[in-house]
């Protein structure tokens, strides 16, 4: 057999491929770590939906979360001061890259807690609202 | 009434898996997992190591398939991300330097007198092994595979022509009886 004839010769052995009697557990393997991996962003979708959910409501009310019960002031005065601390902490963050890239100027501590809480809000929304696409493509 | 998924075509299925159809994508795993696993094997990978790189390369598939537009074939497409993944892991544990001596040896046959090619491909060095599988059996022309590797193309040029005959020498297939006892996956 030439060259000629056996390099196309070997390009259809390399197309053939064997039975492998374990496909299906291969195939099932993938779709699970597909699944898997889908879940995961539905959760941190959710996760951050909750979240944004929860500082949108503490934002409008003006009020501290009441987790019910006289006993869970205490609890709720935390979560209070725990997502004040975040937005603070986040506040600087945004503050320095802002900084890195030469918007300095743009100081977001100007802008009203309100104009915060819309754009936060309205970030959250698109991330809730991709998410619900998402996982009504997959159902 | 919607159309089996049996029945539809691989850049169908590749454009609905693109816009997040898991089941569709799962239909051209089941359709080619077993080619991209075997190329993996016959680049010199071991079963398991081959297994996972194939998931690896299928779930990398999943995510850019929007990428693929139907110009050459799915199990094509899905092949070279693989080898690229696998190229990767030899490039990282420097692998493809090692040189596995092989004796000669009669021409290989299955039982049945079918030209093995898995067989055969086990006469060849890792480095001969690798590129005449890279480019016979995920279609990768030698300077991409230069490039993949890290290495001359006069050298990749080299390992596949040895390669090849190396195979040539040991397959010696005879027209009737070759290319039997597979199945087409293309």
């Amino acid at each position: 057999m030439s060259a000629d004839e056996f390099d196309p010769f070997v390009e259809r052995l390399f197309a053939r491929t064997p039975a492998m009697p374990d496909a299906a557990l291969f195939t099932a393997r993938v779709e699970q770590r597909l699944q898997k991996g889908s879940r995961v962003r539905f959760l941190a979708l959710s996760l951050a939906g909750l979240i944004g959910g929860a500082v949108a409501v503490r934002e409008t009310m003006n009020v501290d979360i009441d987790l019910g019960a006289r006993d869970g002031v205490v609890a709720g005065d935390a979560l209070g001061q725990g997502i004040q601390s975040a937005s603070l902490n986040i506040q600087s963050s945004v503050q320095y890259g802002l900084e890195q890239v030469g918007l300095a100027n743009l100081e977001l501590g100007s802008m009203g807690g309100m104009q915060l809480f819309w754009i936060a809000a309205g970030v959250l929304i698109v991330a809730a609202a991709a998410g619900v696409m998402k996982l009504s493509q997959e159902v | 009434m919607t159309q089996p998924l049996v029945d539809r075509h691989d850049v169908e299925l590749a454009a609905l898996a693109a816009a997040g159809g898991r089941r569709e994508f799962g239909e051209l795993v089941r359709r080619h997992g077993s080619a991209v696993r075997a190329l993996l094997r016959r680049m010199g990978a071991q079963s398991s190591l081959a297994d996972d790189i194939a998931q690896d390369a299928f779930i990398q598939a999943f995510q850019r398939c929007g990428e693929f537009r139907g110009e050459g074939t799915f199990a094509a497409w899905v092949k070279r991300i693989a080898a690229r993944l696998y190229i990767k892991r030899v490039a990282k544990e420097s692998r493809y330097v090692a040189e596995i001596e092989t004796e000669d040896a009669a021409p290989v046959t299955d039982h049945a007198g079918l030209v093995d090619l898995d067989e055969a491909l086990k006469a060849l060095s890792e480095p001969e092994r690798l590129c005449v599988s890279l480019c016979h059996g995920a279609g990768m022309a030698h300077p991409e595979i230069a490039s993949a590797l890290n290495l001359p193309l006069g050298t990749v040029k080299s390992h596949v022509k040895r390669g090849l005959d190396k195979l040539r020498a040991r397959l010696q297939p005879e027209p009737a009886q070759s290319l039997g006892r597979t199945q087409h996956v293309g």
